[in-house]
């Protein structure tokens, strides 16, 4: 099991071990006999695992008001009859094609490793509609060979099935669940106007704290203000935060991004990674940049707001993904063209725009 | 010899019934067998047993005249005279509505299977299942249940590259050292199966998309994404609109079926290609 996967493999005795070994022997000697142009999918163990629902990586709105309100029997037969019809592209959709080209590029530099990302379509979806799904998927040619379609039960079983080490989804029950299963995951949402993207640069941006951290210095700010927060940030500069949801997924891209370094390709490298952070640099930043460090993390690019909104300076960077833990910050990003992610994850849950929510947020 | 039969009072009208043969053995435990009158311990497949008769009941509801539910026949291997009755008051004593019993020796369950016109033999034992596919049986794994709490849903799942492939893929085939022997029992795994997911599929529509108490499901092992789509659109021409689907293109299957947990499995074998393969042990 390579390191790009979390540590929570099942336990696997020496023979189902040699088992599995041949089982991947096997199949990669059946797809190489296709003699298909097709990449070859790559080794679960090995890979950096993306899981998108339908809705992430295709624009579902109209079906899904047909789902909503004609039902779900009306739904089935309405995507039958649209079969042929390629869906819309989703907000996913511009990630997972960055996806693809860092694939290809690794491919070739590295034709024999399996350590690429794997992209796996995992949707609730019933296998009737799955139909139009893969044919949406030829259209585009997308390299998406592995999917479930679980006609109704959740996913997330499947998920640590799959060894995902990253799932996208519109469905904040599901991305919560994950969460807590310790899976990394994030609620995409649609940005309000197109930004054009890099199509030889994948760029990803995490926000800091309840994303790459844990909430812990959140909830000082907000239970006892900034002023006990710079304080508390500045005495405990040398202590690591502890990791949050997403840390373990900046992990698998710098492992990936580091096979680029070794081939010399550092400053051709087709990953690109980015902290953005409500914190200024002078007084709560050195910790942030300790932590990373001592986790033995790189980040491209930190840039430190010090409070001022995400938003500008997000359309500047243009991520292929943007993901933070406060629906404040999304809908900043959201409103100035940024594909961003909700990390449901913290403290920053219970707020809104800095107050206190006075009910628990009714999710829906 | 014809072997015995017995029939109990719940004897339905076969007709367009899915008639359905399980192995005693699967049933009932029959290793600890005591003397005195107490029923055999329940097997590891006993509640598949109960998932079916939930699937009848609810059949029923809908229509009372329904003609297309399970008729399970249990088969029994060599069973001796004292195990015979014990199995047949045990399943009187769980409440099986079990139509008919068949006790016979080894050599002859395939040609008794072939004579009841079972539509589908069950077992746990992939030598029964394979032995039966071989002679044009469609058979399938009866599968342990992690645990036997009553499962909601009678899950019934095809693990089927081979629906997805083409003759020529599959005559094809030869170049992954496969026999022509084996070529054939592919192809005829393939055929004799069509006629179940049929029936299968036929059941499956008289419950709506949510709360059916079946449940169908497809997955794909080694092929690409199109294998997968190929196989959903051949199982949907034979009738059966299955409810899940899974594409593992070379991802391990085990994980996978774990989380499934199926009753049945239909497996097409064509994912042991490792060398040891059940099918290459059956020589004829």
């Amino acid at each position: 099991m390579s390191d790009i996967k979390r540590g929570e493999a099942p336990a696997v005795r020496a023979g189902e071990e040699s088992g599995a070994e041949k089982d991947w022997a096997a199949a990669k000697a059946f797809y190489d006999s296709l003699k298909t142009k097709k990449p070859r999918p790559p080794k679960p163990s090995t890979a950096v695992t993306i899981a998108v629902s339908s809705r992430t990586l295709f624009d579902m709105v109209e079906e899904r008001r047909v789902w909503e309100q004609e039902g779900l029997e009306r739904y089935v037969s309405y995507q039958q009859e649209h079969e042929e019809e390629p869906l819309k592209p989703g907000a996913a959709f511009p990630f997972v094609k960055a996806l693809m080209t860092v694939n290809s590029r690794l491919r070739t530099l590295y034709p024999d490793s399996e350590e690429l990302f794997d992209i796996v379509l995992m949707t609730n979806n019933h296998a009737q509609v799955g139909v139009r799904l893969i044919n949406s998927i030829n259209h585009y040619d997308l390299l998406i060979e592995r999917f479930c379609m679980t006609g109704g039960k959740s996913p997330i079983d499947y998920l640590k099935a799959y060894l995902t080490n990253l799932y996208l989804s519109k469905d904040s029950d599901k991305v919560q669940e994950a969460i807590e299963a310790g899976i990394a995951a994030a609620i995409m949402f649609t940005p309000d106007m197109e930004t054009v993207l890099s199509e030889t640069q994948l760029r990803v941006a995490f926000d800091g704290d309840a994303v790459l951290f844990s909430d812990e210095s959140e909830i000082i700010v907000k239970q006892h203000g900034l002023d006990t927060f710079f304080a508390h940030e500045r005495q405990n500069e040398n202590k690591p935060l502890a990791q949050g949801p997403l840390k373990c997924f900046l992990e698998a891209l710098g492992k990936l991004q580091k096979k680029f370094y070794a081939k010399n390709e550092r400053l051709n490298c087709p990953i690109r990674t980015y902290l953005v952070t409500a914190r200024s640099a002078a007084s709560s930043g050195a910790r942030v940049l300790k932590t990373l460090r001592s986790w033995g993390l790189e980040i491209d690019e930190a840039l430190f707001l010090a409070g001022a909104p995400k938003g500008p300076l997000l359309q500047k960077i243009r991520p292929h993904i943007f993901f933070d833990d406060q629906m404040f910050h999304i809908q900043g990003a959201k409103e100035l063209g940024t594909i961003a992610a909700h990390v449901p994850y913290g403290i920053g849950q219970k707020y809104d725009k800095g107050k206190l929510i006075e009910q628990p947020a009714k999710r829906s | 010899m014809d072997p015995d039969v017995q029939e109990s009072a719940e004897t339905q009208q076969s007709g367009s019934a899915l008639v359905t043969a399980v192995s005693c053995h699967d049933i009932f435990d029959l290793s600890a067998c005591q003397t005195d009158s107490s029923p055999l311990a329940k097997g590891a497949a006993f509640s598949f047993i109960n998932a079916v008769q939930a699937v009848n009941q609810r059949l029923v509801k809908h229509n009372a005249n329904e003609m297309l539910r399970f008729e399970v026949i249990l088969l029994g291997k060599d069973c001796e005279e004292q195990i015979k009755s014990k199995i047949f008051d045990s399943a009187k004593h769980y409440g099986l509505k079990i139509g008919k019993f068949y006790f016979c020796s080894r050599g002859e369950f395939v040609r008794t299977l072939q004579a009841n016109n079972a539509k589908l033999f069950l077992s746990t034992d992939r030598d029964d299942v394979y032995g039966a596919l071989k002679a044009g049986v469609p058979a399938a794994l009866l599968c342990q249940q992690a645990d036997q709490q009553v499962q909601e849903q009678l899950k019934v799942l095809f693990s089927g590259d081979l629906i997805g492939l083409s003759e020529d893929v599959i005559d094809g085939l030869k170049d992954f050292g496969f026999s022509a022997v084996q070529i054939q029992n592919f192809k005829a795994a393939k055929g004799c199966i069509q006629e179940f997911a049929a029936l299968i599929g036929e059941m499956r529509k008289r419950f709506g998309c949510k709360d059916s108490p079946l449940q169908t499901i497809l997955i794909t092992v080694l092929g690409s994404r199109d294998v997968c789509a190929t196989a959903l659109k051949t199982l949907r021409g034979w009738g059966l609109d299955v409810d899940e689907a899974f594409c593992l293109a070379g991802a391990p299957r085990n994980p996978i079926l774990t989380t499934i947990q199926p009753h049945i499995l239909w497996d097409d074998g064509l994912h042991n290609m490792k060398g040891v393969l059940p099918l290459m042990d059956m020589s004829s």
